[in-house]
């Protein structure tokens, strides 16, 4: 393996003003020189994965963590452990050429030694659904699969389009989303849910919380009286607190009795599926708009 | 000649006392030990005998008043110094961990070289005698706990003794201990005190052991000294009743002749 | 002097096993490393295949190294404040330190340190701040104008642990869901290899810290005496005191910034031997600086194989493996614990 990739080098010496190696800047500005694209890519961060198979560059991914459950193909990769603390020693031996991984939800320090063992390290950030769009080209182009990549983004564009086209003109109700119920954690500024509850034709009672996902108070949520609870799930008999909420019963969406769960892992997601959460949440936020 | 140890008007009060309670002095006390010589400090509860003690030991330092040892004052003396010269045999044994009666005979050397990291051949010479003089020889790999009072006791003199002092103070040292132990402990300072040429200040409740040991007796109350004189000068008594607020009847030692003070017992 | 020849022969003894427990755990982990490989690349004859190379002195080595020295300067620690205090229950921790280091950290994670090798190095110096504030504050609540009395010492340690620790509760709450994941994982005690630079410093503190303690360990010997038996004996017992506590609080406070919390160490490997060897702090501190390696390095070593390619926190290790050893010890030898 050295020996070709001297050869590969030399050949690159030897042809002037050719574009040896590639430039690939991440979704934090940071600019990588790969040099070559790669094929075997190690995704700390499960929503990449998810991308990955649904723009069909699996064969290019070497590893995944053990969230990685999306889609049931994923779980057959060699994992590497969590995200908060992936073996070294795993990702090491799976010879990876390219890390993915992301300042939410993966350590800094993992970060640190993955550069301190001199491997390419593809930061990724989406905040909004427009960024999760560019990751899916972006991840296209680094893949080689930029046809695969414009597939997935048209027919997500496609989706939401006509989920804005049935919601457009309706009043948008107050909506009040719940991350966990105890402590609440509700959707804040720059949250994800935020923005699909927003294209879903809702109004987030909380869209002007702290950054991220803030913790609140339940008086100050009730305070706010919603007309539309929507409490996550996030699978496995996991608590959703709905008898917490339906003894409140003067709050407008107990009364109209318009509490509802939805399926978490869709939302909180920056993959293809957050289009999938987008239309779920219009239709308990819109049932009228989806009557046939 | 230059007394072992002389106080020269030393007076010493508390920094801080409990609320409630007097600030605790010693008011101008001056005496000396002669080399050679068995001083016994003696007076009620409270007296300030225990604080001369510290004050010696270079653990109190005096509000007024001079300290000399060996005529150097002791302000001028390091601690190892100080415990080159002086040796306090407290009345409590204080112990954390279990160190066995060799270890802690040992520590007594560290005076002479304080930065030795092991010591030497010559120090477990020095302590092995100590434990010999003081019949624990075969007590030294057992642990204190193990030791009955007056084997502990005799441990803790045997530490004193390693430190090679020219004075020996005795805090207390026949305190709870059965009439054997006190008088083998009288016998075995006697021998100290003559055949070593140890100097020795006694502080005891006891007044007659202190006087049957002691060629003088101190007598002090309140932090003061009263009377300083031989066993007989100072156990006279209206001095006793004065100063301890009793009746006693002070008789003669029918094998010693030393002075013995007996209590009497009130409402018979 | 059977002093000299039992600290040599304990020290022989404890470096063989940290030296085989080592080896053992250069051996094992998630990647399948063949021994042939190790002897090769220890004895200098390649060539070793690159992901092999890496895992060895990219990974295990510096994780090793990490593991021995966290352990032997929390082990000393313990040692050195548990004859301070006279208390064969003392932990490193007790003296607030931990707690105030691991709060630097915390507040320099959540303020968005740690993104870089330059920022990794400022996480190192919010513990030591953290460290040193505590400390600091420990010593200021509990000096008099006499001096350090141990049982104010015990509570201030105790009363600014507590504090701190409800510092970091606050920050805790505050931070956002996707970063409590890293921090709670830090605050359990995980070690990780260190870079070579990094790991250089933190070998010297630590040596730093063993000399502030163990030179005086013939003086500290004699404090289970008392402060006054001491000085009786010609020791300077305030002088010393300060020494140990910085000794203690240097060492505790350099594991939690370049390692982070990690509990019990402090507490059982000194207990344990000196069980095993006695009270005598010469030998004692020697060998807890070798033994609490051994150990921390055995807990990680399992911690980092039990559920491979997951692992657990040494933390966890430590305290459930440590505790059951404990008592074992406890009941068989008894005797030598308590005078």
């Amino acid at each position: 393996m050295t020996a070709s990739l001297r050869a590969l080098a030399l050949c690159l010496l030897l042809v002037p003003g050719s574009a040896w190696g590639l430039e690939v800047v991440d979704q934090t500005g940071r600019v990588l020189t790969l040099p070559s694209p790669p094929r075997r890519i190690v995704s700390l961060v499960p929503s990449v994965t998810e991308i990955v198979f649904a723009i069909g560059a699996q064969d290019a991914l070497a590893g995944v963590t053990d969230f990685c459950d999306f889609p049931v193909e994923a779980k057959g990769k060699p994992s590497v452990g969590g995200m908060i603390n992936p073996s070294l020693e795993a990702l090491v031996t799976l010879r990876p050429d390219l890390v993915v991984a992301t300042r939410s939800g993966n350590r800094a320090e993992t970060f640190d030694q993955l550069k301190r063992l001199r491997l390419p390290v593809y930061l990724v950030d989406p905040i909004s659904v427009e960024d999760v769009m560019r990751l899916v080209t972006a991840l296209g182009d680094l893949t080689g699969h930029r046809d695969g990549a414009a597939v997935v983004t048209g027919d997500l564009e496609r989706r939401m389009k006509m989920v804005e086209e049935r919601v457009a003109g309706r009043r948008r109700p107050r909506t009040l989303y719940v991350l966990w119920p105890d402590p609440l954690i509700v959707p804040g500024r720059d949250a994800l849910v935020s923005e699909l509850i927003a294209r879903a034709g809702g109004e987030s009672v909380t869209a002007d919380q702290g950054a991220g996902y803030p913790r609140m108070s339940l008086e100050a949520a009730v305070a706010r009286a919603p007309e539309v609870i929507i409490l996550a799930s996030h699978g496995g008999g996991t608590p959703v607190g709905r008898d917490k909420w339906e003894r409140l019963e003067s709050l407008p969406a107990v009364k109209s009795k318009r509490l509802y769960t939805a399926d978490g892992s869709v939302m909180h997601r920056y993959g293809p599926r957050v289009v999938e959460g987008i239309e779920s949440l219009a239709r308990l936020i819109h049932p009228e708009a989806f009557v046939k | 000649m230059t007394p072992l140890v002389r106080l020269d008007g030393v007076g010493f009060a508390y920094p801080k006392a409990a609320p409630g309670r007097s600030r605790f002095e010693i008011r101008d006390l001056s005496f000396a030990v002669a080399p050679g010589e068995v001083l016994g400090l003696i007076g009620p509860n409270a007296a300030g005998k225990t604080t001369v003690i510290h004050l010696l030991s270079k653990v109190l330092t005096p509000s007024r008043g001079e300290i000399f040892v060996e005529g150097e004052p002791l302000r001028s003396l390091g601690r190892a110094e100080v415990a080159r010269r002086v040796a306090v045999v407290p009345q409590d044994v204080a112990q954390g961990f279990p160190y066995t009666v060799g270890e802690l005979v040992l520590m007594g050397r560290f005076a002479h070289a304080p930065g030795r990291f092991f010591e030497s051949a010559a120090d477990a010479r020095v302590a092995r005698e100590a434990m010999r003089l003081t019949g624990v020889e075969a007590l030294a790999g057992e642990t204190l706990g193990r030791l009955s009072g007056g084997e502990r006791q005799r441990v803790v003199l045997a530490r004193a003794l390693a430190q090679e002092p020219r004075l020996l103070v005795l805090d207390e040292p026949t305190a709870h201990m059965d009439l054997r132990y006190q008088a083998e402990c009288v016998g075995l300072l006697r021998r100290l005190n003559r055949e070593q040429g140890l100097g020795i200040l006694l502080v005891s409740h006891d007044l007659n052991m202190a006087a049957e040991l002691s060629d003088r007796l101190l007598l002090m109350s309140g932090g003061a000294a009263v009377t300083t004189g031989t066993p007989e000068e100072v156990l006279q008594e209206s001095t006793l009743e004065r100063v301890y607020g009793c009746r006693v009847v002070v008789d003669k030692h029918p094998a010693t002749h030393r002075p013995t003070v007996n209590v009497a017992w009130p409402d018979r | 002097m059977t002093g000299r020849r039992k600290l040599l022969a304990v020290c022989a003894g404890l470096a063989l096993v940290l030296g085989l427990v080592a080896l053992l755990s250069l051996l094992v982990g998630s990647a399948r490393v063949a021994p042939g490989a190790i002897v090769d690349l220890v004895m200098g004859r390649g060539p070793v295949e690159g992901t092999e190379r890496v895992v060895i002195l990219g990974i295990r080595l510096p994780r090793i190294a990490a593991a021995a020295l966290a352990g032997g300067a929390l082990a000393v620690a313990g040692a050195g404040f548990q004859a301070l205090t006279r208390n064969p229950l003392a932990e490193p921790s007790v003296l607030g330190v931990s707690a105030g280091a691991a709060f630097g950290v915390v507040l320099a994670q959540i303020s968005g340190l740690g993104q870089g090798v330059v920022e990794a190095l400022g996480l190192t110096a919010f513990a030591f701040a953290g460290a040193l504030v505590a400390g600091v504050s420990v010593y200021v609540i509990a000096a008099t104008g006499r001096g350090l009395p141990v049982h104010t010492l015990l509570l201030a340690g105790v009363i600014v642990g507590i504090f701190f620790s409800a510092a970091i509760t606050v920050l805790i709450s505050l931070v956002d869901t996707n970063r409590l994941g890293g921090v709670i994982h830090w605050l359990l005690g995980n070690l990780a290899p260190i870079p070579a630079g990094a790991l250089g410093v933190f070998a010297a503190v630590t040596a730093l810290g063993l000399w502030l303690v163990l030179g005086k360990a013939r003086a500290l010997n004699l404090l289970a005496l008392g402060e006054e038996g001491a000085q009786e004996l010609g020791v300077d017992a305030e002088r010393l005191k300060r020494r140990i506590f910085a000794g203690s609080a240097l060492l505790t406070g350099a594991v939690v910034a370049f390692v982070g919390p990690i509990g019990f160490v402090g507490l059982i490997v000194p207990h344990a031997l000196r069980m095993l060897v006695g009270p005598d702090n010469r030998v004692l501190i020697p060998a807890a600086a070798l033994g609490g390696g051994v150990f921390l390095l055995a807990a990680d070593t399992l911690a980092r194989t039990v559920v491979a390619p997951a692992e657990l926190s040494v933390g966890v290790i430590t305290s459930f493996c440590g505790a059951p050893f404990f008592i074992y010890l406890l009941r068989s030898r008894a005797g030598r614990v308590m005078p």
